[in-house]
């Protein structure tokens, strides 16, 4: 259990994190998300004591990181994976980690071979590769068993191999029991991973929330309709609560109507549909929408409190030009051009 | 964020762990450090050679070109002269551990291995201090040891000269393990800079700056009060502890070696609590 109460870091005139308030709770993986710079890092060295708060503080089981007696007991942490003397073997280094709290060569060689690194074990780590430095970082982080553990960027570096080993003991370590955080710029992975997120934008919590919830709240629903007479669905579907947005003249994405209820309409009216695909939002576009409203927020220019989203989404639902109707021969080959949807196409 | 209907935290729940950070555990892991890098086993290898090579010469040098001289006649220092070969390499030696004594902590600033060892021990300070006390008695056993062995080495050269003292004479048996304890205190001076500055280049340029630059620096100026700074010097005042000096006694240069020490890991630590890792 990690609790943040305005917790804030200044760097001169600068504030990296700004006020922060959050918890992080046993038995989930919680993932930190935010653009670079948006203080991730900084809030995490700050858990673990390794940056001084400006204000504000953090929790760690109820205590102080410092104030507790088995600190590497109570988190392991994975900050970044050169935070280890390069001349030093990967089993010395463990040795002399976990010699501070007691912990002798046995557990060293547990976790060893728990992260793969029995081969490299006696060689110095300036020859790591990136991938076997987060290895060895993530053995470090697990060696004194803590009930929390605090992951920056685990599978940075990592093989496709190692990232599913990552995801896989994360996911274990939680159901455990455990206090799992975990960053990543890799928002498909955290969506993979993590049960709770918490974004960061510009050192400020911006959201806080399941992954479910995060998703379905950030993006809306839509449904994507490809029909040569494009513009007549348009109008046979227009009804308060409905935003239809027309992409180009033979393709339309529909907010407020199930893919269902366009495929009936449509048919009732005897028209013919080249594609009809319902669009959800993926955990990118949530988080690219709240980073996106985060950057508006510190420049000042936007009101915060405007739902942005739907507004600019009716501004687009006009202008449906007639005389596009008159190519349906055409139809099928842009049908099969937007046949396949991107993450990106869906919120447009 | 609604209230937390977290469960019970794991850390309870477990039976009672035996790990716990104690203070034999960071001197421990502070011994597991030191060792496991080749630089300390290089410069404590040259500390030795450069101890043992140069009593060797200075002993042969000395007895061939003076002579009848060197004889002890009824006014000579027999101790002082009996272990001038054994100390003659610790102003060489000083430069060595100086050396390490900043890579000691600036090797942990320049990789980030301190913020793994300050997550481990997040008081941070027990690592300055299990830092110093391994390394000072390293550092010392190893000279001792060294000097030791230049002593006995340099032993039959010097007896050729009729100069034979009993390494358990106290004057002589003092004066080597002085020259071994100023050794030890030079290099935890240096730990005290490299820890002030975090950063190797700018560590070791200013612990021998002090000792080689510093100096001459002073003794370029002519006048009285520069000569007393010049004397007060840690690599001025800190050789009275092992050789006679006509200014301190050798519990003096002891206090102000100790003084100098004090101050820079007095800065160290301060500066450590408070900035970022």
């Amino acid at each position: 259990m990690i609790e943040a109460h305005s917790l804030t870091k200044k760097y001169g005139s600068k504030t990296a994190v700004d006020q922060v308030t959050f918890t992080v709770r046993p038995g989930l993986v919680t993932g930190f998300l935010g653009p670079n710079g948006a203080g991730k890092s900084t809030t995490m060295r700050m858990i673990v004591g390794l940056d001084r708060p400006s204000g504000g503080d953090v929790t760690v089981n109820g205590k102080l990181y410092r104030d507790h007696a088995a600190p590497l007991h109570e988190v392991g942490v994975l900050l970044d994976a050169k935070a280890i003397h390069q001349g030093r073997s990967a089993y010395s280094h463990l040795l002399a980690l976990g010699a501070t709290h007691g912990i002798g060569a046995k557990r060293v060689h547990e976790v060893i071979e728990m992260t793969g690194l029995d081969s490299v074990a006696k060689k110095r780590v300036g020859g790591f590769s990136l991938g076997m430095g987060q290895r060895l970082g993530i053995a470090a982080a697990m060696l004194g068993d803590p009930s929390t553990l605090i992951l920056d960027e685990p599978v940075n570096g990592l093989d496709p191999e190692g990232v599913v080993w990552v995801r896989e003991l994360v996911r274990f370590l939680a159901s455990e029991g455990r206090t799992v955080l975990l960053s990543s710029h890799l928002m498909s992975e955290m969506a993979q991973t993590a049960d709770h997120i918490i974004v960061l934008g510009k050192g400020r919590v911006l959201a806080d929330a399941p992954v479910k919830d995060l998703v379905s709240g950030a993006t809306t629903s839509s449904v994507r309709a490809v029909s040569p007479r494009a513009a007549e669905i348009a109008r046979l579907i227009n009804s308060p609560g409905v935003t239809v947005t027309s992409v180009d003249g033979e393709t339309l994405e529909i907010v407020g109507l199930t893919a269902a209820a366009v495929g009936d309409a449509a048919a009732a009216a005897g028209i013919a549909l080249h594609e009809l695909t319902p669009l959800r939002g993926s955990l990118e576009d949530a988080y690219m929408n709240l980073t996106a409203d985060a950057v508006e927020y510190r420049t000042g220019v936007f009101d915060p409190a405007a739902p942005a989203t739907s507004a600019s989404a009716h501004a687009h639902a006009g202008p449906i030009v007639d005389d596009e109707q008159a190519a349906p021969q055409n139809a099928p080959t842009h049908a099969a051009s937007h046949a396949a949807p991107t993450s990106t196409e869906a919120t447009r | 964020m609604s209230t937390s209907t977290a469960p019970a935290r794991r850390s309870t729940a477990l039976p009672a762990s035996p790990i716990r950070l104690t203070v034999g555990g960071i001197l421990r892991s502070e011994w597991i450090k030191l060792r496991s890098l080749r630089s300390t086993v290089w410069a404590y290898a040259v500390v030795f050679a450069l101890q043992v090579a140069i009593g060797l010469l200075v002993v042969s040098v000395t007895v061939s070109n003076t002579g009848e001289t060197f004889r002890g006649g009824p006014g000579a220092n027999i101790p002082e002269l009996a272990t001038l070969g054994a100390t003659a390499g610790v102003i060489f030696g000083q430069l060595v551990v100086s050396v390490l004594g900043v890579l000691v902590i600036s090797g942990e600033y320049s990789t980030g291995q301190i913020r793994s060892s300050f997550a481990a021990v997040p008081k941070r300070l027990p690592v300055l201090w299990a830092k110093l006390a391994v390394f000072g008695v390293t550092t010392f056993v190893v000279s001792l040891v060294s000097i030791l062995i230049a002593f006995f080495v340099t032993y039959p050269i010097l007896s050729n000269a009729n100069i034979t003292a009993d390494l358990w004479d106290p004057n002589v048996f003092l004066k080597l393990v002085g020259a071994a304890g100023y050794l030890a205190l030079s290099g935890m001076l240096a730990l005290g800079i490299g820890a002030i500055l975090r950063s190797t280049a700018g560590g070791i340029a200013a612990a021998l700056g002090l000792l080689l630059v510093v100096p001459i620096v002073f003794g370029l100026i002519p006048a009285d009060w520069s000569a007393t700074i010049s004397d007060w010097l840690p690599g001025n005042a800190g050789t009275a502890i092992y050789q006679s000096s006509r200014i301190f006694e050798w519990w003096q240069g002891l206090l102000i070696m100790l003084g100098w020490i004090a101050v820079a890991i007095a800065a160290a630590a301060t500066l450590m609590r408070r900035r970022d890792a």
